[in-house]
């Protein structure tokens, strides 16, 4: 009798300490990030929804929560500049023609890349002191098949093919003020003979294009090209993408820019901020924005090229990102890239302005 | 006992004073001192801002644009509103409050769905183009997008239904008995618009004008969304001055002038229809 009692005390006693210490490993698991809450500043739509279907299940199930500061990163660094660097949000996506204000504010935290373990399979030239890479966009002419060939219009190669009366006020283009607009304002630059320093020749090819409406949000182009509004237009691949995908007969060509280039590259970045009090879940979102299951996800979806290595091979397998989007790395290297430290981009707003106003 | 209720006023009128001039000292203030750029400026009273506006054509001509579609907007408001305000004040129906209520609850919805609403309407495969090119009467689509008609249409369509209300109650100022003393005398009904009800209802007319023309100087929404990155009113020059090129005293400036120029409108526009009147320009 006493040797039974004594068998289930001890059994008693081993339920209890196994069942406290299932517990105790259970809370250290998931509560990583107990009631963190972290601010991204990032894009809305679409973009946003990539981001809650992978990495915020993810932060949620580690105890975290995160809030999206939404807008164009324009508009979300013109809420840094109001608030002196004490930012609404941690993390914050930033476009590459954005990159040498942001250093020159010293808003940005340095990154530790010892938190960011998927920095090893990006290159090295997409990893700074404070930021990191995390896309890149392809900028390309988008065009309705259907109605190009109706028109007996030839597939557009170049920026200039764009300049025919059956096309008058039936292209879009991104307005500068737009995430795309300067890096495809400097394509068109380009291709017309100018350069960073002279984007005069560009403004005349825009204006002679007889372009229906600047865009200032990508989701305008899918809807115009579905209210028959529009049969071309100016921008991300990834938005081409996204139309074909909603059932528009598109498809996207990355314009010669002159011999050897052809297409145009705009790269996106993730930094910190200083003012960030949860460095450790911003350094976490990161690494999930940059694992190889996001990048792709972003890719198929969003139309957005992956920084991932791993992520590039892999999306090399869905046929639509295939036909829209430049994967092989000898291409990608023909892309024109704006060379941003030799713009002042109020000048070029500026001229933008005073060109295209009516 | 004499009870000075217009103590009660005080509280109220701090709070709004603070909130609304308080606030908008602060930022006009940063109008008088140099634009740095990425939202810096500098530490001596300077005019240059108001300088470059007023030399600058480009600024110039988005006031001109500004004041322009403002005032357009304002003239196709009353024009499309006083009738259907005339008919529903006149009306001895039940319909006349059916048909003010759906005004009222037209004026509620969001001016975003309004815009986008008005998209659709005129966009190329849209009801308003189909009818169009249907008829004959036009070899191709009209578009509301990067051009100024567009934006009236758009400001226009913003502020019908208010316009329609202030109508409505100006109409119903007017004696119906004065109209049938008209006609017993002989007098068309054309004429009777002209010679009795427009006279009587110029004071309010003249208030709803400058009340919709004030709205659509500061509307924002309409002409971003049809100007198309085209047409630049004040109000979007001043949302592209801070929010994209983060520039706050130029932006301060720009909103100063607007605000000057809404002012003087007004203030303009009031002394002469009271030396129309006092020269019996438009009374009978």
């Amino acid at each position: 009798m006493k040797k039974n009692k004594a068998m289930t005390f001890g059994i008693l006693v081993a339920a209890a300490t196994i069942g406290l210490t299932t517990a105790n490993l259970n809370t250290a698991m998931a509560g990583q990030f107990d009631g963190v809450t972290l601010r991204v500043a990032t894009w809305g739509g679409s973009w946003k929804e990539n981001m809650e279907e992978l990495i915020v299940p993810k932060f949620e199930a580690e105890g975290g929560k995160i809030e999206f500061v939404t807008g164009s990163p324009q508009a979300n660094f013109a809420k840094l500049v109001a608030a002196r660097g004490n930012a609404p949000f941690d993390v914050m996506e930033i476009l590459d023609a954005q990159v040498a204000d942001m250093m020159e504010l010293g808003y940005l935290r340095e990154l530790d890349f010892g938190l960011i373990p998927n920095t090893s399979n990006i290159a090295d030239f997409q990893k700074s002191e404070n930021m990191v890479g995390s896309w890149d966009s392809q900028e390309v002419i988008c065009y309705h098949v259907d109605k190009f060939e109706e028109l007996g219009i030839p597939r557009p190669t170049t920026y200039k093919d764009l300049v025919r009366p059956e096309l008058a006020g039936k292209i879009s283009f991104p307005d500068i003020n737009s995430g795309g607009g300067l890096a495809n304002f400097g394509g068109v630059v380009h291709a017309a003979g100018g350069d960073e320093t002279n984007v005069q020749p560009g403004l005349d090819l825009i204006n002679d294009m007889q372009i229906l409406k600047f865009w200032s949000r990508g989701g305008e182009t899918l809807a115009q090209f579905q209210s028959g509004d529009i049969i071309a237009s100016v921008g991300n691949a990834g938005w081409c993408l996204r139309t074909k995908k909603a059932g528009v007969n598109v498809t996207s060509v990355h314009p010669v820019i002159k011999e050897g280039v052809v297409g145009v590259a705009k790269v996106g970045w993730l930094g910190v901020m200083k003012s960030s009090e949860v460095p450790e879940a911003a350094h976490w979102f990161i690494n999930e924005y940059l694992s190889e299951e996001f990048q792709v996800l972003f890719a198929t979806k969003s139309g957005l090229v992956p920084i991932n290595k791993k992520a590039i091979e892999t999306i090399k397998e869905d046929p639509i990102a295939a036909e829209m989007l430049v994967l092989d790395a000898e291409e990608i290297a023909k892309e024109q890239r704006i060379d941003y430290s030799k713009v002042t981009i109020s000048d070029w707003t500026d001229q933008w302005n005073r060109s295209v106003a009516q | 006992m004499y009870v000075r209720w217009w103590l009660l006023l005080i509280p109220p009128f701090v709070i709004s004073f603070t909130l609304v001039a308080a606030s908008q000292f602060v930022f006009l203030e940063s109008s008088f001192f140099k634009d740095l750029g990425l939202g810096r400026i500098g530490d001596e009273f300077v005019l240059d801002n108001y300088v470059q506006f007023v030399t600058d054509s480009f600024f110039l001509r988005a006031l001109w644009v500004t004041i322009k579609t403002s005032g357009l907007a304002a003239l196709f408001t009353l024009i499309l509103g006083f009738p259907v305000a005339y008919m529903i004040a006149r009306m001895r129906s039940q319909w006349a409050m059916i048909l003010l209520a759906g005004i009222v609850i037209s004026t509620f919805i969001t001016i975003v769905i309004k815009v986008y609403g008005l998209i659709v309407i005129f966009s190329a495969n849209g009801m308003f183009n189909q009818a169009l090119l249907g008829s004959g009467l036009a070899s191709r689509p009209f578009s509301i997008f990067g051009n100024t008609s567009g934006v009236v249409i758009g400001l226009m369509h913003f502020t019908l239904g208010f316009g329609v209300l202030l109508l409505y109650s100006i109409v119903q100022t007017i004696p119906k008995s004065l109209e049938d003393a008209a006609q017993i005398h002989g007098a068309k009904r054309w004429r009777v618009y002209y010679r009795v009800i427009f006279p009587l209802a110029l004071p309010g007319i003249t208030a709803m004008l400058l009340m919709v023309f004030n709205m659509c100087m500061g509307a924002f929404t309409s002409a971003a969304l049809l100007g198309g990155g085209r047409v630049f009113t004040l109000p979007v020059l001043i949302q592209r001055t801070v929010m994209m090129d983060i520039k706050y005293s130029l932006g301060a400036t720009i909103a100063a002038v607007l605000l000057v120029s809404v002012i003087a409108i007004n203030i303009l526009s009031i002394f002469l229809v009271r030396r129309m009147r006092a020269a019996h320009l438009v009374m009978v």
